[in-house]
């Protein structure tokens, strides 16, 4: 049963073809990057997956669970870290993580498991305590990414997970993907414009250009299919460009 | 603990910890409300204190003696006689020893009363700054006492030589006693007293009214578009928890905190409104006019529903708001118009009104409260059975029809950019 399987998928926001019939599948366990550049439509493709948009056309489904008729079955599955996502400022780092453990454990025991793996994915220590409207672009980002990864979900759909960062909180949030991915063999499904992000963290890419998917393969694969060096060479010459 | 719990606690600590919440809706009208009020109150007793008159007697007569000897008898007035021949230096003399109110006794002043005509005292109030004028009105009304319970004795005494054996009986041959007959009951208050209990409660009501509403609204809207602002809705709606949850938690936690708000606009306005001594010192239950616990129990409900009706429409407004600048100015425009009418029944009753403007009115859920509550405080449960019914219709329709946008992807899609530059 593949995590996730779309087919044919599209979406229109008014005149503006968004997705003009992308189809994909992900294997369970699978680290599997979108990619593209800024409006090629990965953002979009997530918020169809994550149940918060609706498809024009097509159909998604996640561990068999449709994205629009089974919803809310969906979303106890899965966990999404939006691009731009911000946290409560007024509650603390700790009290934030304990919020969403209280929505996601249905019991006080899974609850406190749930904290315990979020502060120590946060890694944020003792300002945990700290109100979150004082923390860095960098902290908030981590503190996000350990929510979304703390409920241990079937799939993460994490969009640009470390844009905006700078270099040492991007490694951190790229090492904390990898090693929760290898220990705990959740699915990630994660959309990037940063090649070398996607080349270190997915197992296989989808790129994907003005609403359409022109390639799917492993980083390897498709460097030895365009003669590439990395996948910034395999986008260009994939759409078509001049390298 | 259930999700709308965890939500509604959620949503309740975020909004107790915003200073700038705190400060604008509970410490300004519990602080700044009372000492407006408390300031007013000292300038008020400041204008009650010593009346400071001045006095020219142009009179030769007995009678501008005896009227300077009354005033300077009458409590809280302190009299200095001005040695002037003319009105133009009595007023001078009088501002520049900063007395409150001039008297001028005229020549003809006792020669008047002596010869049987009507004599005059002309009071000037003396105004040196551009002021309300508490103290000068204060004054004047103070010295036109005296001279009253003076031209009153005055009175008595010519009529009492011309024989009379009971002077009052013809200085005052008719006299009336008021009295008020409330709901088939007479009461020994007189209806001008009854009047004021009613204006006091008709004018106080609707603005209480307007408060709840529109605070409620805008921190509800807030609420919604905060977390557009912050970027925290899309998480929100991706939780494994019902579109429902979470609009009943949010309607819960900015309606806990919308009443806390509400709560210290009117103990705050209370304060200030007492000060001023607007309060007239007779309540409803005094009149026979007192909420049954079944009464209660239905504005309660009316309360209730119309709360329920604003806190759904405002977060259906906030979702065309991109952030809580936009959601402010989007249910100000929608909020504000339908909370006005409720203002015309300050000023005049339902059922006098045309039919057309009368069920114009009640169409309106934010009037309901009002004219429940008179109905309430005469037991008149009929009309407030529909106010409740009507309410429980449109609140449940707006409910409802918040819930449908929450589970569509409007909530994401829909923008209104108010008071900002659209970027391009």
């Amino acid at each position: 049963m593949p995590a996730v399987k779309v087919e044919n998928l599209e979406k229109d926001y008014g005149k503006v073809k968004a997705l003009k019939g992308i189809s994909f599948e992900i294997r369970e366990g699978e680290i599997f990057g979108l990619i593209g550049p800024n409006g090629a439509g990965k953002s979009t493709t997530l918020k169809i997956l994550a149940t918060l948009l609706r498809p024009s056309g097509g159909e998604a489904e996640v561990f068999n669970h449709d994205v629009v008729e089974e919803a809310p079955k969906v979303r106890r599955i899965i966990s999404y870290l939006p691009e731009e996502a911000g946290a409560y400022k007024n509650l603390t780092g700790r009290e934030y993580l304990e919020l969403m453990a209280r929505l996601y454990a249905k019991d006080d025991g899974r609850a406190r498991k749930m904290l315990e793996l979020g502060v120590d994915l946060s890694g944020l220590g003792e300002r945990l305590r700290d109100k979150i409207s004082t923390y860095s672009k960098g902290m908030t980002r981590k503190l996000l990414l350990a929510r979304a990864l703390m409920v241990r979900p079937k799939l993460a759909i994490l969009d640009e997970p470390a844009s905006g960062l700078d270099i040492i909180n991007a490694y951190t949030i790229r090492k904390t993907i990898k090693r929760f991915a290898r220990e705990e063999g959740v699915t990630f499904l994660i959309s990037s414009h940063n090649m070398l992000e996607v080349e270190f963290l997915c197992d296989r890419v989808a790129l994907i250009n003005e609403g359409r998917i022109i390639e799917i393969g492993t980083p390897k694969e498709l460097k030895e299919e365009y003669s590439a060096e990395n996948l910034e060479e395999v986008f260009m010459k994939a759409i078509g460009a001049e390298v | 603990m259930s999700d709308f719990w965890v939500l509604a606690m959620k949503e309740l600590k975020n909004l107790l910890r915003d200073k700038k919440l705190i400060f604008g809706l509970i410490i300004v009208p519990l602080v700044i409300y009372p000492a407006l009020g408390k300031t007013m109150q000292v300038g008020i007793e400041k204008a009650q204190g010593m009346t400071h008159v001045a006095i020219v007697n142009l009179d030769s007569g007995k009678y501008g003696e005896v009227l300077i000897k009354a005033l300077q008898s009458a409590p809280q007035v302190g009299v200095t006689v001005l040695n002037v021949t003319s009105v133009e230096d009595a007023i001078r003399e009088a501002s520049l020893r900063k007395q409150n109110v001039l008297v001028v006794i005229p020549a003809n002043f006792s020669e008047s009363i002596e010869g049987g005509n009507p004599a005059t005292v002309e009071v000037f109030g003396i105004f040196r700054k551009i002021t309300p004028g508490i103290k000068e009105s204060v004054s004047e009304a103070r010295i036109n006492a005296v001279i009253n319970v003076l031209s009153e004795e005055i009175a008595r005494i010519k009529v009492m030589k011309l024989g009379a054996k009971n002077p009052d009986a013809v200085l005052h041959p008719i006299k009336a006693v008021s009295l008020s007959v409330v709901k088939g009951r007479i009461i020994n208050v007189p209806p001008e007293v009854v009047s004021s209990v009613l204006a006091s409660q008709a004018y106080g009501l609707p603005l209480i009214v307007f408060l709840m509403v529109t605070i409620t609204a805008q921190m509800a809207a807030g609420a919604i578009a905060s977390e557009k602002e912050n970027k925290t809705l899309e998480t929100l709606l991706t939780l494994p928890v019902r579109r429902t949850t979470i609009v009943a938690s949010k309607i819960s936690g900015t309606a806990v905190m919308g009443l806390i708000a509400s709560l210290a606009y009117i103990v705050g306005l209370k304060s200030y409104m007492g000060s001023m001594g607007l309060q007239i010192g007779v309540s409803p239950g005094a009149l026979g006019l007192e909420m049954t616990p079944f009464g209660m129990l239905l504005f309660a409900l009316v309360i209730f529903l119309t709360i329920v009706f604003s806190l759904s429409l405002a977060m259906i407004l906030a979702v065309f708001a991109e952030d809580v600048q936009s959601a402010n100015t989007v249910v100000s425009s929608v909020i504000l118009p339908l909370a006005f009418p409720a203002f015309v029944l300050m000023f005049t009753d339902l059922d006098e009104l045309p039919v057309i403007a009368k069920y114009g009115l009640l169409a309106d859920p934010f009037t309901h409260p009002i004219v429940a509550y008179r109905y309430a405080l005469g037991a008149d449960y009929g009309p407030l059975f529909w106010s409740v019914l009507y309410l429980a219709v449109i609140a449940g329709a707006t409910l409802y029809a918040t819930a449908r946008v929450f589970s569509s992807e409007k909530l994401l899609t829909a923008k209104i950019s108010w008071g900002r530059k659209r970027r391009g």
